[in-house]
């Protein structure tokens, strides 16, 4: 038997579609055609009735031609296809989907280098940026092939990925085991141009591309009907309104669009074990002060999306016909990744990127105060405060790191890859070293004990999954970051040399790295590749005399006294360090007496250290300052349904959720508060409100699926009670994080909250742990 | 230059020779990991057929992928293995293209890209490259006359294109 002619067939049909594979490198576009913009507030072009008969005929000549193809694609492509999870399903584990029937041929997708010729700005920061790379990046390719080769999974299963990092594999059926499809034709372009802008509808804010594409279109007709694939510059310079609405939905400048690939989670299709939260960018976003839908932010901000900090608005310097004055949204999409451009070698992007990192004022370093063995005194402020050192003195420093002003947490995505980490560094006057935290180690690896903003997902084993291989995730060992508004406090401990006599320098760093040293050698090979760059993205220095040290102004990067105490306070409370946290509050309160936040905070610490009557007075205080205020109010009706009055405690949450319609938190305790008045009609109301707000709400699905069984609704109850099942930590899973800290007491240590790094723990009388 | 060139017609026609007459129980299904059928057609601008002979003996594993016209043949021959100081035998290997060898940037660990023929009779460039300590070698030729798909620009990205396939299977 030859299998020649039955190959030749498959080819013969495929090659209909195949056409010379594109330039993967940023290829020189052709100029652009001529073109003035209409002026401000000038009327569409009027077609004359030719014009509209040949547009219409373009229309009906286009959806043919678009059809057929599709038709033939999927009589080559839907035989050989694999459908693990049914004929129903064919992107599952991915959440993407397509419009119409079948899969999406690759040629219904116009090229990037077709939108280049008219959008050349676009096109060339989209060439050096993430979107563009996500699919053909050895940091993604090292990871997604190991789910391709697993044994019991296979390229099937790299729909899951692939739905964000190469959509065009995933709806045009490439990803299955005997794939007809020409890979050359989209890998290399990731997310071109026409998948962002070829999505039609953002069908939740579940995520892992919850979205749903349309074939592609670049212009509509009179009637806003879709004209499928690329038409001539000259039919979209005349109507470029037409061309704004095939292409530029409004959704394009939501947070709920970036949500559908920016939110994932590992569902138990993949992993066959259940609902992990993978990570959740939109999340953090959305409970951030720059959404202004959470009123329980220590801070406020202006709205701020997305789109706002990740394609700020700059000046173009190639031709760019979507810029208005001048100016363009970019498409560098600048956040941490550094080392994409740095391995292919996008000097510009790599530049502008460690810029971006490093602007914002994102990050607040601020050596706060320290703490003198044997005394009990915290001298703080830091730069405020009198005091005195001597020779030989075991001191204690206090670093408080603030996320001041980044819309999601340090770091947001894929922890277990991405480094950030605290450097901190004592030296004398000669620069000799007295204390060291945090440095890279001769092999490029972290120093094991730094404080980092990692995390360490560990499989059934209780091993580490060190090269992403989330499918065997199981539980996460340890998990650090800062949150969105909150600080981070990290306590070094270290002793003053006897001989010491000049000032003393105390740095502390936030660096940042992309990737981790251990995942550069998975994907090139140890000791096989360059070092990745160390962004350095804030610091703080302050210099400490030996004998008598006195107030000295402040510098221009220095938070004022009264968040600094505040910033202490919040990571106190993040600490479970309640006595000192409400000590530190009170201090805000010292030097702002009519701010309302610091009562409030004092209110809330109580609270969760279960101290009501003085959490009580607390808030009341804040609300006789503002008794409007939606963040006390809320305290508030905590507080009333602690000592019984449920009239006032629906008040209050009623009266947050007036004020913040999307306010999670207020939706949940007013749909908890109707729950216990029997009010099953206005508690349902509100835990599908809250629903749409998170979809993975756990008391949503919990309460959810009681009341649809108590209203007759037994298919939605049942619905709600197995995604409560599938989405709660599985109660045997800090099992495995255990097993994994047992062996690994440099994790263990800082897995907990109140912890110190010293290199004086084994010295007699040097440690003073943990006080 | 000329007998280079004669060398490579000659593996050009062997192949096809081999693809034809070797029976099915020895090649029987492509299964090539690096390239399939449709995405090698793409880069050879016109249907392809491919065989596999994975590694043995010492050997590398071999998938050619051919495209017979009646004007000539294209064909393009990739082969893989695992060695030793992997970075020293591309460098060894690397000898061929003498001093024509062309970096190829962020392609695998690294990877280089020359001429291995051009003549009235066709072309042929060659990519070698590695991920890791897995060597590999693209040979993408033509025997067709004047072949605008497989010449000059057009030959160097469709190599280009085909080395970044094979590198990324490969991580």
């Amino acid at each position: 038997m030859r299998k020649t002619p039955g190959i030749a067939a498959v080819l013969l049909a495929f090659c209909a579609w195949s056409v010379p594979a594109q330039q993967k490198k940023e290829s020189k576009p052709m100029p652009p055609p001529a073109y003035t913009p209409p002026p401000k507030g000038a009327q569409p072009a009027v077609d004359t009735p030719a014009q509209t008969a040949a547009i219409e005929q373009m229309l009906m000549k286009a959806r043919a031609h678009t059809e057929a193809e599709r038709k033939a694609f999927n009589a080559t492509v839907a035989p050989a296809y694999d459908y693990p999870f049914g004929p129903k399903n064919p992107f599952t584990p991915g959440n993407i989907q397509v419009e119409g029937q079948g899969f999406l041929q690759p040629g219904a997708f116009p090229t990037a280098e077709y939108c280049g010729v008219c959008h050349q700005e676009a096109y060339h920061q989209w060439r050096q940026a993430l979107h563009s790379n996500a699919f053909r990046a050895p940091f993604y390719r090292t990871s997604v092939n190991l789910l391709i080769h697993d044994k019991t999974r296979g390229i099937a299963y790299a729909r899951h990925c692939d739905s964000c990092h190469n959509p065009i594999a995933v709806v045009s059926g490439a990803l299955t085991k005997d794939s007809k499809v020409d890979r050359a034709r989209f890998d290399s372009d990731g997310l071109t141009c026409m998948t962002c802008h070829s999505v039609v509808s953002l069908d939740s804010t579940n995520g892992n591309a919850s979205v749903k594409m349309g074939v592609p279109a670049v212009m509509v007709d009179e009637k806003g009907n879709r004209i499928p694939g690329m038409v001539s510059f000259a039919d979209i310079l005349r109507h470029p309104e037409r061309h704004s609405a095939a292409v530029m939905h409004d959704f394009l400048h939501k947070p709920e669009f970036c949500a559908a690939c920016h939110k994932a989670n590992l569902p138990a299709t993949l992993n066959d074990y259940k609902f992990i939260r993978a990570f959740t960018a939109y999340d953090e976003w959305q409970q951030s002060k720059f959404s202004q839908r959470n009123p329980l932010t220590f801070y406020t901000a202006d709205f701020t999306t997305c789109q706002d900090c990740h394609m700020k608005r700059s000046a173009i310097t190639l031709p760019e016909y979507g810029a208005k004055n001048g100016m363009f949204a970019s498409h560098r999409w600048l956040a941490g990744n550094t080392a994409v451009p740095f391995y292919y070698g996008y000097d510009e992007q790599l530049k502008k990127t460690i810029e971006f990192l490093r602007s914002g004022n994102y990050l607040n370093v601020d050596i706060f105060a320290l703490h003198k063995q044997g005394e009990d005194r915290l001298i703080a402020p830091l730069g405020r405060a009198t005091y005195s050192l001597a020779p030989k003195d075991v001191i204690e420093a206090y670093v408080v790191i603030q996320n001041k002003n980044i819309g999601h947490s340090l770091i947001p995505e894929v922890r277990d890859l991405y480094e950030a980490w605290v450097e901190f560094t004592v030296k004398d006057a000669s620069g000799k070293e007295i204390y060291h935290s945090g440095y890279l180690q001769p092999n490029g690896r972290l120093d094991p004990r730094a404080h980092s903003f990692t995390n360490r997902p560990v499989d059934s084993e209780g091993e580490f999954v060190d090269n992403h291989k989330v499918w065997t995730i199981h539980s996460v060992a340890y998990d650090n970051t800062v949150q969105a508004g909150r600080s981070a406090l990290v306590r070094y401990q270290f002793r003053l040399p006897a001989h010491v006599a000049g000032p003393v320098s105390v740095t502390a760093k936030v660096n940042y790295r992309h990737f981790r040293q251990s995942y550069l050698d998975n994907v090139f090979g140890k000791g096989d590749h360059p070092d990745y760059p160390v962004v350095e993205l804030a610091s703080c220095t302050r210099t400490l005399k030996i004998g008598e040290n006195t107030p000295e102004p402040p510098d221009p990067q220095d938070n004022p006294d009264w968040m600094r105490w505040n910033n202490l306070g919040i990571a106190l409370l993040d600490q479970f360090q309640y006595a000192e946290a409400v000590a530190a509050f009170t201090e805000v309160i010292k030097l702002r007496y009519n701010y309302v936040d610091a009562y409030t905070n004092v209110g809330l610490t109580e609270i969760v250290w279960e101290k009501y009557d003085s959490a009580r007075t607390a808030i009341h205080r804040a609300l006789a300052l503002d008794p409007n205020n939606a963040r006390a109010l809320y305290y508030d009706g905590l507080l009333q349904r602690r000592s019984g009055d449920t009239k006032q405690e629906i008040e209050d949450f009623r009266r947050v959720v007036a004020l913040y319609p999307e306010s999670r938190d207020a939706r949940r305790e007013l749909g908890i508060a109707y729950y216990q008045e029997n009010d099953e009609h206005q508690a349902l109301e509100q835990f599908e409100a809250l629903q749409r707000i998170d979809p993975d709400d756990l008391s949503a699905h919990y309460n959810l699926s009681i009341l649809y069984r108590r209203m007759g609704m037994t298919d939605k109850a049942a619905e709600q009670q197995a995604m409560f099942i599938d989405k709660k930590v599985d109660p045997g899973a800090p099992t495995y994080s255990l097993n994994y800290l047992r062996d690994h007491p440099e994790i263990a240590n800082e897995s907990i909250p109140w912890h110190m790094h010293s290199d004086l723990l084994s010295e007699q009388g040097g440690a003073n742990h943990g006080k | 230059m000329a007998s280079r060139a004669a060398r490579s017609r000659l593996v050009l026609c062997l192949a096809l020779l081999l693809s034809t007459l070797m029976p099915a129980s020895v090649h029987a299904e492509n299964a090539c990991p690096w390239l399939n059928d449709a995405t090698a057609s793409g880069l050879l601008g016109g249907t392809a057929v491919g065989v596999y002979t994975s590694a043995a003996q010492g050997q590398p594993a071999v998938c050619v992928f051919m495209q017979q016209t009646v004007a000539g043949a294209r064909m393009l021959r990739l082969t893989v293995e695992t060695v030793v100081e992997p970075h020293m035998q591309l460098m060894k290997a690397a000898r061929v293209c003498g001093t024509h060898a062309v970096p190829l940037p962020a392609i695998g660990n690294e990877a280089v890209v020359c001429t291995e023929w051009s003549g009235k009779k066709g072309n042929g460039e060659i990519a070698l490259g590695r991920v890791r300590d897995q060597l590999f070698r693209i040979a993408l030729t033509s025997s067709l006359r004047r072949d605008s798909e497989l010449s000059g620009k057009n030959l160097r990205m469709h190599l280009s294109s085909a080395a970044e396939q094979v590198a990324g299977n490969l991580f």
